[in-house]
């Protein structure tokens, strides 16, 4: 494909160069008729006969301009109009006059109008139609950069362990299970677990995040990553299309395949701008016969609405801004699965944030453990029997938990639980040794009728850290309890505060005790708390949010427990976790998992709605006004007669322009963070 | 010519015979019906998919300068299998989108190309080339 576009373009530039010196030298051939004198001293006669231009203009028509009229006839045997009907039409009309008057100039004498002939028009038509072709062709190359610059990434070649031995092979060659080694500055040529050594890897290429990350045995890696210090060697988990960089490139080539709602107006008037253009032109033909009576004058009316008509410009107009914008998104790790979310994301006006691992790291870890005044067991027997009953539970907490106490344990034995129970919603018990050992909510204990006195200070101190508290009884007797906190993410609350900064009305959503919630959210910076809302109630929560006239209301979370929250919101944005790209029920997936993202993907989306509405009002804009003038609107007011020769030059830059004002979006740069108040 | 202003006798007024003026306004206003008809009219009623063994609906469309057929009629529920021919070698005519399935596929020149599109809901999902000038339709009933 490549390729062919290559050679096309080619073909293309040596089409104007041949077109360009013929046209100047018609334009010569011209002179003399263009500045109203019989002759001029330095051009022979024959040099500016008609029959010379006929000679010189004839292969800029048939060979260089050749494309427009077999694109012309082909669609019209297909009933379509396009471009090339326009421009065959008007310079084809323009060449048979011409070519009527050079054979039969008798004619027009005897009428008492001059004998002139329009071959200069016709090939500087074709020549700047062909130059602006041209120049479209290289601006929309440009385009789909972000696509190319994606798959170079890439390296083409991998080092793999075969028996032992460093091998390299073609990317191709390497599968799934292969050990691949990299060393100090490569790149990664696929997704895969590391096996052996440690680095530093940067992959902000593909996530947009500049801080390199450490990995080490266990971490997953991703392919087109750039290795900074160490060594390593990973395993390959994907290849081919299943890896990250391949996910990515389909994810934007799908959203570059999309509409949005506006690109829908354009398309409509697309469809039956052509034909009406080309009734436009007949009737500006016909009423300048009846007021003038003069058929010279008429036709030179008929070429310039033939010609100065561009319906490329309003055909172009959104697909080439979504595909810079999908594009410079992709750059920062933003990946939007349609032309529609990137349309929405601007409009938006409340933004929900689920708590964990949106805001937070989603990582609970265990922050106080602290022995209460009425127990009696030692802290490390206290640490056994808690790890010992938590490490059959499946609750995040308790997996917080059993790390820290395991960490605290050092490596020594847990004793066996019996009579495992988990009660849900309030905690787990079980007997160890011959005592019974809960660990679970005060609000359970408190059912079961144990003194929690001594708790109280503590739970009120531990909620108003944001932590979860769980406290352990043995043998009914209160004895110790643990403060867990998922910590907060390290830009939650720049993305916050950027995000208020943009106008939106931010909202926190957790499954959390409401004190906990409240307290993350003052230390964000978010006023408004959804909290106590179970999973499955989240996507009412949204939907309520919408019926109030809130909307359109984006949902940011992690993509899977959030699924149903994230489908009902008008955009959903999945938090990714650089691994998982193609997360299904959002709308726009931030690859690292930063919160900043959200406020960048919402800029972005802005300036590229601005940006289509610039573009849609000059092409709208340009038709509007360019075709009045050319059908001769002005000209009983002003004498204005506008050349069919500016009408052209007209028409082949206003799709240029338009490509380059998309093309501007290349230099979207996301706002720094701002400074958080927390 | 070049002049932006027009100079005498080029706007010069001719005294035409009624009859010839007449003339002029009515083939004028016939042309104008003939060619709205001929571009927005509507034009046959479309081509069927044939049926294939593997429960697709299929059919050859060939890339020129439009595409023949240009309304290509398939059946609710069923998968799709559309050949693109390419004859055309104008640039224009390169891509093929299918923006309501989020579908581009790029068509090289001389060749046939082919796109499978899901199951889907009747309706009327339009096609078109990267430049949004060349169209056609998939009407689902």
């Amino acid at each position: 494909m490549e390729r062919e576009l290559a050679r096309e373009r080619t073909l293309l530039r040596r089409k104007v160069s041949v077109a360009a010196v013929l046209t100047v030298l018609v334009m010569f051939s011209s002179l003399p008729h263009m500045l109203g004198l019989h002759s001029l001293p330095f051009l022979p006669p024959w040099f500016t006969s008609p029959w010379t231009q006929l000679i010189l203009t004839t292969p800029v028509l048939f060979w260089c301009g050749r494309d427009f009229f077999t694109g012309a006839v082909s669609a019209f045997r297909q009933h379509s109009a396009d471009m090339n009907t326009l421009v065959a039409a008007g310079t084809g009309i323009a060449y048979l006059t011409s070519l009527f008057t050079t054979l039969f100039p008798q004619v027009l004498i005897a009428e008492g109008l001059p004998a002139d002939v329009y071959y200069e028009t016709v090939a500087v038509i074709l020549t700047l139609v062909l130059l602006g072709r041209l120049l479209e062709a290289r601006a929309r190359g440009q385009t789909s950069e972000a696509i190319r610059r994606l798959l170079q990434l890439q390296p083409p070649t991998a080092r793999v362990l075969r028996e032992g031995q460093p091998v390299e092979v073609p990317v191709s060659m390497v599968g799934v299970g292969d050990l691949v080694q990299v060393r100090p500055g490569e790149k990664l040529p696929v997704d895969g677990v590391v096996e052996e050594g440690s680095s530093w890897v940067e992959e902000s290429m593909l996530t947009g995040e500049p801080t390199p990350v450490a990995k080490a045995a266990g971490d997953t890696v991703i392919g087109a990553s750039m290795n900074r210090s160490g060594s390593f060697t990973f395993r390959v988990s994907r290849v081919g299309t299943d890896t990250v960089l391949a996910q990515i490139v389909e994810l934007v080539r799908q959203a570059q395949s999309s509409r949005t709602q506006v690109q829908r107006l354009a398309d409509q008037v697309v469809g039956w701008f052509v034909p009406v253009v080309i009734a436009l032109a007949i009737a500006a033909f016909v009423i300048w016969f009846l007021i003038s009576g003069n058929p010279v004058l008429a036709m030179l009316f008929l070429v310039s609405v033939l010609v100065i008509a561009c319906p490329c410009a309003l055909g172009l107009a959104t697909p080439t801004s979504i595909m810079v914008a999908s594009g410079k998104g992709a750059e920062n790790g933003l990946i939007f699965r349609s032309a529609e979310a990137l349309e929405t994301a601007g409009k938006l006006r409340t933004i929900v944030l689920d708590k964990t691992g949106t805001l937070t790291r989603g990582q609970p870890e265990v922050t106080d453990f602290e022995r209460l005044s009425g127990g009696v067991l030692p802290a490390n027997t206290l640490l056994a029997l808690t790890a010992a009953l938590e490490s059959r539970s499946e609750h995040p907490l308790a997996e917080a938990i059993v790390t820290y106490a395991r960490s605290q344990l050092k490596d020594s034995e847990l004793p066996a639980v019996e009579g495992f129970e988990a009660v849900a919603g309030r905690g787990v018990q079980g007997a160890i040794a011959g005592q019974q050992v809960r660990v679970g909510t005060p609000r359970w204990f408190d059912e079961l009728d144990i003194d929690t006195a001594a708790l109280k200070p503590l739970v009120e101190r531990l909620e108003a850290a944001a932590c979860s508290v769980a406290a352990v009884v043995v043998d009914g007797r209160i004895e110790a309890c643990f403060g867990v906190a998922d910590p907060l993410k390290a830009s939650s609350a720049a993305a916050v505060a950027a995000l208020r900064r943009l106008g939106l009305q931010v909202v926190i959503l957790s499954g959390d005790a409401r004190r906990t919630a409240e307290v993350v959210a003052a230390q964000v910076g978010i006023e408004r708390v959804i909290a106590e809302v179970r999973p499955a109630d989240k996507s009412s929560v949204i939907r309520k949010l919408q019926e109030q006239g809130e909307g359109p209301v984006a949902m940011v979370g992690d993509g899977i427990n959030d699924a149903p929250a994230l489908a009902q919101a008008d955009v959903g944005i999945a938090m990714g976790t650089g691994t998982d790209v193609a997360i299904a029920a959002s709308d726009i997936t931030l690859i690292s998992g930063n919160l900043a993202g959200v406020p960048a993907a919402i800029e972005l989306s802005r300036h590229t709605m601005a940006n289509i509405r610039q573009n849609l009002f000059f092409a709208f804009a340009y038709n509007v006004a360019g075709i009045p003038i050319a059908a001769g609107l002005l000209f009983p007011l002003t004498g204005w007669l506008l050349s069919p020769m500016i009408a052209g030059a007209a028409m082949a830059f206003s799709s240029v322009s338009v490509v380059s004002n998309a093309l501007r979006l290349r230099n979207f740069r996301p706002a720094p963070l701002p400074i958080a108040a927390s | 010519m070049t002049n932006l202003f027009a100079a005498e006798p080029l706007w010069r007024t001719i005294d035409q015979p009624v009859v010839l003026k007449a003339l002029v306004a009515g083939v004028g206003v016939v042309l104008i019906a003939w060619e709205l008809w001929w571009f927005l009219g509507r034009h046959g009623g479309g081509v069927a998919a044939r049926e294939s063994e593997a429960g697709f609906q299929e059919i050859t469309i060939t890339v020129d300068g439009g595409y023949a057929p240009s309304r290509i009629k398939v059946k609710a529920g069923r998968p799709m299998r559309l050949a693109f021919h390419r004859i055309d070698p104008s640039g224009c005519v390169a891509q093929v989108i299918f923006p309501d399935f989020h579908k581009t596929l790029d068509l090289p020149l001389d060749a046939t190309t082919r796109l499978e599109l899901p199951s889907t809901e009747a309706g009327s999902y339009p096609f078109h080339c990267g430049m949004n000038m060349v169209r056609g339709v998939l009407e689902v009933e």
